[in-house]
């Protein structure tokens, strides 16, 4: 892969390299598989033999009697708590009903894995097998079969709107769509399908489990340990104080180890068998177990626009799949309706999208969850209008897209942002109307993505040698955090950022963070690393003053010394202040940006807080690529990608973001996607069959941000970054193979079948 | 109890599968698809990787020989095979991974007898056999003998093969292999084709063609090479190497190339599984046949075709 700088590099600019990138790449970091305790049982489960059944029988005995066996687990041994982040509607382990495949009947301890798994596989169970429910649209039609009969008892999200198999309905709807549509130059409906994905991580997740009297310690490859902390402490009806989760390097996520998955059922085997006990996925596990992978959704667009370019409606309707439990995804519905009207001026909209349960795989946030397909769909819809009223696809984006001032679909009026000039720069980088090929093309594409506000805490303290530590909530799963919080330290006290060192992640330590989703580390504990560390700031400003005597406010910090300004030579070092033994300590977690105002009728239902964009991540991606029209096969040869993401906080970290963003988003577009047989298993669980784009097949990526110093914010004016690049990356790719085959490929991943498929479809209809 | 022990000559090997024990070369086939669960690792192994002599390629009287331990990599930097057998260099240079290509060996692939093996094709095509060597002695074999099923192979358990043998091919001689590639590393062969031609007097005087992927064994298509053989590559000046578009499509060869493309096709017996359907599978298999053919024409003309031909041939 090729990667161009646009802008001096991180050293260059005086930032600094990931300090657990050695370790990471040199196979000496230690991940949550590599720890072990004297004495730890391996663990096994028992999984669901249908996708949907009744469970009549669960027999444990001929599983306990075999040798080496040190406890197993079933309903019966815990507490009855449903749990689930917006509705609460499952069990630790399957009690009356399994719902998918993965769902967990019986968990073993054994002294090797090996025994563990065939005692689970020892286990009886007997079902009687009810019909699968895979077809999320058919099961949200009124009187469809109940996955859920029970789900009016469920405790949930007093904003969800759900009704039978719908957890989530949402709408916006605003102004007048019948009567705007009427006066339409040309009205363009399109239906896409999109697959279901993976976030597929590396790292296969992994749980150790130990019990300390009453209190149980949990090592954990989570992206968000307080969100497993508290579910731990929820499921086995503990007190949270008594749950303590420590995570060792993380080997990715991508969304997928966001929530509460496996800590309870590990401590409850660990306490069962009263010793450490271990679990780790195999790969295929790691497919089927978790709760967790990229929704699949049906979307049908309808919009009305005049010859000059101007978008004067958009009907909507959007399908997405819940899968069986609802974990932290339920406000889906509502994130695919705004992205079906993306940053485009509109004044008429009618979308409403259902979030719908099946008996497939659980669906949940993956990167930027519902984004990427949706904008790939909306953004080869935008084309088709393009072509209906006869302007370049740019030039219509360029007559539509939001701008400051606008009023955006949901009446949120903007800021000062850069969606046009991100639009602007991917087409000059990528060279857009440059002669190609008749087998080349360029695709462009537009999307948008929020900023989320959550409370955050973080303390700084200052070593007796003049360095510091950071103690965070936040956690590090490739995002960069562990660069971007010394940064912003760093600047506070007038340090280097690599004196800081870092702690995360134990519960037990760091104050809470919402964890690694949602694009906001750095947006939302980077302003309470600031806060903490001007708590410090102030104690060093007191204390040098006391010593210096100067006033406060004629001090600086500047290269580890406090001093008085105009007058260098009148100072004293950090390290001789904080030497002294008083201890130098900060918390901090600063002040909550609010949410901007908007004007959509409050008829509008499932509204979870979605309907205006915090500080909007705005987002344009352009693609070159190539057809093979004898195969289908698409290779993506240059990629652009512009940012608009507020103020950079650390280049190097945001451009990792963006290649890996755009990679991730390219298998999306080509070739990644879980398929279901008719009963909702897995056809493809392991990475032979689910194809990741290799670093072979990455195009040349070039980069620009778009440094708008955005107001009601994060730290200096910076918005989030790690979700964007994945946004509209397949529906750049999508609009530029339409370009070379003649018809948009209306299935997503856009595979070299599918694609052959759309070039022979072409072909007959030519004939 | 399993065990495991390492063979220093090849006497010893086959006197350790004589007793039972399974040869491991590279590990990439066994090792990795017994963690898959596709096969428990077998009760008893003989690690063969460090037996001297059993690497390393020569040609000599007109035979090239190919150690059963040279690993793909090894195959991709040979000169010998470069010029000889470029076709198993197309081959090599797609299997797997970098760290696939290094540690997986000829041996292994071969033996494994799997039906979308990258090596098989091209090396049915250039007449290849296996040097097969076990307690009563050495035989050579046939490919098309060797392989009796999908990881089937007719040796006995206590045989163990020693190295590829094939024909030096001529001058004039040219070979190739294509695979349908979804993306560039970490494939694996959902539709593949090899070609090997001999061309004399601006006609083919000799063709063979196998598939990969499409059938239960990897198998000659006798009604591609019937339609190859004896066709003109067309007029002297038209017979361009260099850019073979030119007389693909515009001669007597080109319709030859068509057929050759559609009787691979029609033998094809395909399934239709998560990778692709049965239908696509089929369509595919003219694609990739054609392709190879094309990239085996433009090598036996002198023309430069770079290894590997499937990223060549992509259009
Ligand atoms: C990630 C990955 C990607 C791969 N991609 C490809 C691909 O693209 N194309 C492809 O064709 N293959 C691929 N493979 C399969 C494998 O790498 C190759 O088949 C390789 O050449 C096998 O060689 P090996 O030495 O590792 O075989 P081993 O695993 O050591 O042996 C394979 C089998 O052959 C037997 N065997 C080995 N040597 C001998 C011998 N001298 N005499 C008798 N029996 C013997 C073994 O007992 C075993 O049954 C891939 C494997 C992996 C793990």
């Amino acid at each position: 892969m090729t990667v161009t700088e646009e802008r001096p590099t991180a050293e260059q600019q005086g930032t600094f390299i990931r300090p657990d990138g050695k370790e990471k790449v040199t196979g000496l970091g230690r991940y949550t598989a590599d720890v072990n305790l004297t004495g730890q049982a391996h663990a096994a489960f028992r999984f669901a033999d249908h996708p949907h059944a009744r469970i009549t029988r669960i027999d444990t005995s001929a599983a306990r009697a075999i040798p080496g066996v040190y406890a197993v687990v079933t309903h019966e041994d815990v507490p009855e708590n449903l749990y689930g982040g917006m509705v609460q509607d499952r069990l630790l382990f399957a009690k009356d009903t399994v719902r998918w495949e993965g769902d967990v009947v019986a968990g073993v301890a054994a002294r090797t894995q090996a025994i563990a798994r065939e005692a689970a596989a020892a286990i009886v169970v007997e079902y009687d097998v009810l019909p699968a429910l895979p077809d999320f649209v058919a099961n949200a039609q009124p009187g469809a079969p109940l996955v859920h009969p029970e789900w009016t008892a469920y405790d949930a999200d007093d904003d969800l709107s759900r009704e039978g198999n719908v957890v989530g309905h949402s709408t916006i709807l605003k102004g007048d769509v019948d009567a705007a549509m009427e006066t339409a130059d040309v009205v363009v409906t399109s239906r896409f399908v999109a697959d279901a994905s993976q976030g597929a991580p590396i790292e296969p997740r992994a749980i150790l489990a130990q019990w300390t009297g009453d209190r149980v310690t949990v090592w954990t490859s989570t992206q968000v340990p307080f969100a497993a902390r508290d579910g731990v402490a929820h499921t086995l009806g503990i007190p949270q104080s008594h749950v303590r989760v420590i995570v060792p390097l993380l080997g990715g996520g991508f969304g997928s180890k966001c929530d509460f998955h496996f800590e309870a059922h590990v401590a409850a085997l660990a306490e069962a068998a009263g010793r450490p006990v271990k679990l780790v996925f195999s790969r295929r596990e790691e497919f089927l177990a978790p709760d967790h992978r990229r929704e699949g959704m049906v979307l049908e667009f309808e919009t009305g626009a005049t010859k000059d370019g101007h978008l004067v409606a958009r009907r909507a309707t959007l399908h997405l799949d819940k899968g069986a439990y609802t974990g932290e995804g339920g406000f889906f519905a509502q994130m695919a309706a705004m992205h079906a009207c993306g940053p485009y001026e509109l004044d008429n909209v009618a979308v409403r999208a259902m979030l719908t349960y099946s008996t497939n795989q659980p669906s949940s946030s993956i990167r930027a969850p519902t984004a990427p397909q949706t904008c790939w769909a909306l953004e080869q819809h935008m084309d088709q209008v393009a072509a209906a009223v006869g302007l370049d696809p740019v030039e219509l984006r360029r007559r539509t897209l939001i701008r400051q001032g606008s009023h955006g679909p949901t009446g949120q009026v903007f800021d000062e942002i850069g969606m046009l000039d991100t639009l602007e720069a991917a087409v000059e980088m990528i060279g857009y109307g440059q002669e190609l090929p008749d087998d080349e093309a360029i695709g462009v594409a537009c999307g948008w993505w929020p900023s989320m506000a959550s409370p955050s805490g973080a303390y700084v303290k200052l070593n007796g040698d003049g360095t510091g530590t950071i103690v965070t909530g936040a956690q590090e799963c490739g995002t960069g955090a562990v660069m971007a919080l010394p940064i912003l330290a760093a600047e506070q006290l007038g340090m280097r950022p690599d004196d800081f060192s870092i702690l995360y992640q134990d519960t037990d330590a760091g104050p809470w963070d919402m964890g690694a989703s949602g694009s906001q580390t750095t947006f939302n504990n980077g302003r309470a690393v600031v806060a903490a560390a001007q708590e410090v700031r102030a104690q060093l400003l007191q204390m040098a003053a006391e010593k210096l005597e100067i006033d406060p406010a004629d001090l600086e910090l500047v290269d580890g010394t406090v001093r008085a300004v105009g007058a260098p030579s009148t100072s004293v070092t950090i390290a001789e202040l904080a030497g002294t033994g008083t201890p130098l300590l900060g918390k901090g977690s600063g002040d909550l940006p609010e949410n901007p105002p908007t004007d959509i009728p409050s008829a509008c239902v499932g509204r979870l807080g979605l309907d205006s964009f915090l500080a909007p991540q705005l987002i344009t991606h352009a693609a070159r690529v190539k057809v093979d029209r004898e195969t289908g096969v698409v290779r993506v040869l240059a990629f652009a990608a512009a940012h608009d993401s507020g103020v950079i906080v650390n280049k190097i970290g945001a451009d990792g973001q963006v290649y890996g963003g755009v990679m991730m988003g390219i298998g999306q577009a080509l070739s990644e996607a879980t398929y279901f047989d008719e009963e909702g298993r897995q056809r493809n669980p392991g990475l032979l069959d689910y194809k990741l784009q290799t670093a072979s097949d990455g195009p040349r990526i070039d980069v620009r941000w778009i440094e708008v110093d955005t107001p009601n914010a994060g730290p200096k004016g910076s918005k989030g970054v790690g979700e964007p690049p994945s946004v509209p990356t397949s529906g750049a790719v999508g609009n530029a193979i339409a370009q070379v085959v003649g018809r948009h490929v209306t299935q997503l991943p856009m595979t070299a079948e599918r694609v052959w498929t759309t070039i022979q479809d072409v072909q007959e209809e030519a004939k | 109890m399993s065990t495991y022990v390492e063979a220093r000559d090849v006497a010893a090997a086959v006197a350790a599968m004589a007793d039972g024990a399974r040869p491991v070369a590279g590990g990439t086939d066994l090792v990795v698809g017994a963690r898959h669960g596709k096969a428990p690792l077998p009760e008893s192994i003989v690690g063969i990787h460090r037996i001297p002599g059993l690497d390393g390629i020569s040609v000599a009287d007109g035979v090239v020989r190919i150690g059963a331990l040279t690993s793909h990599a090894a195959i991709l930097s040979s000169p010998e095979l470069a010029s000889a057998t470029a076709g198993l260099l197309d081959a090599s240079a797609i299997v797997g991974s970098h760290a696939t290509r290094a540690n997986g060996t000829l041996g292994g692939n071969v033996m494994n007898a799997s039906p979308a093996m990258d090596t098989g094709a091209p090396l049915l095509c250039h007449d290849a056999s296996v040097v097969l060597t076990g307690p009563g002695g050495t035989r050579r074999v046939g490919l098309a003998e060797l392989w009796t099923g999908p990881g089937k192979t007719s040796a006995s358990p206590d045989e163990l093969m020693e190295a590829v043998e094939l024909p030096l091919p001529p001058e004039g001689a040219g070979s190739a292999y294509v695979r349908l590639q979804y993306r560039r590393q970490m494939e694996i062969a959902v539709v593949g084709a090899a070609a090997y031609v001999e061309v004399s007097d601006g006609a083919v005087s000799a063709a063979r063609v196998a598939i990969t992927a499409l059938t239960p064994v990897i198998c000659r298509v006798p009604g591609s090479e019937e339609a190859l053989v004896g066709r003109r590559l067309g007029s002297n000046d038209s017979v361009s190497g260099e850019n073979p578009a030119v007389w693909t499509q515009t001669t007597e060869i080109g319709d030859a190339i068509h057929a050759a493309g559609q009787a691979a096709a029609a033998a094809a017996t395909p399934i239709s599984d998560v990778r692709a359907s049965a239908g696509y599978r089929t369509a595919m298999a003219a694609v990739v046949t054609r392709r190879a053919v094309t990239a085996a024409l433009t090598r036996a003309t002198g023309g430069s075709v770079t290894v590997p031909a499937s990223d060549w041939s992509e259009r």
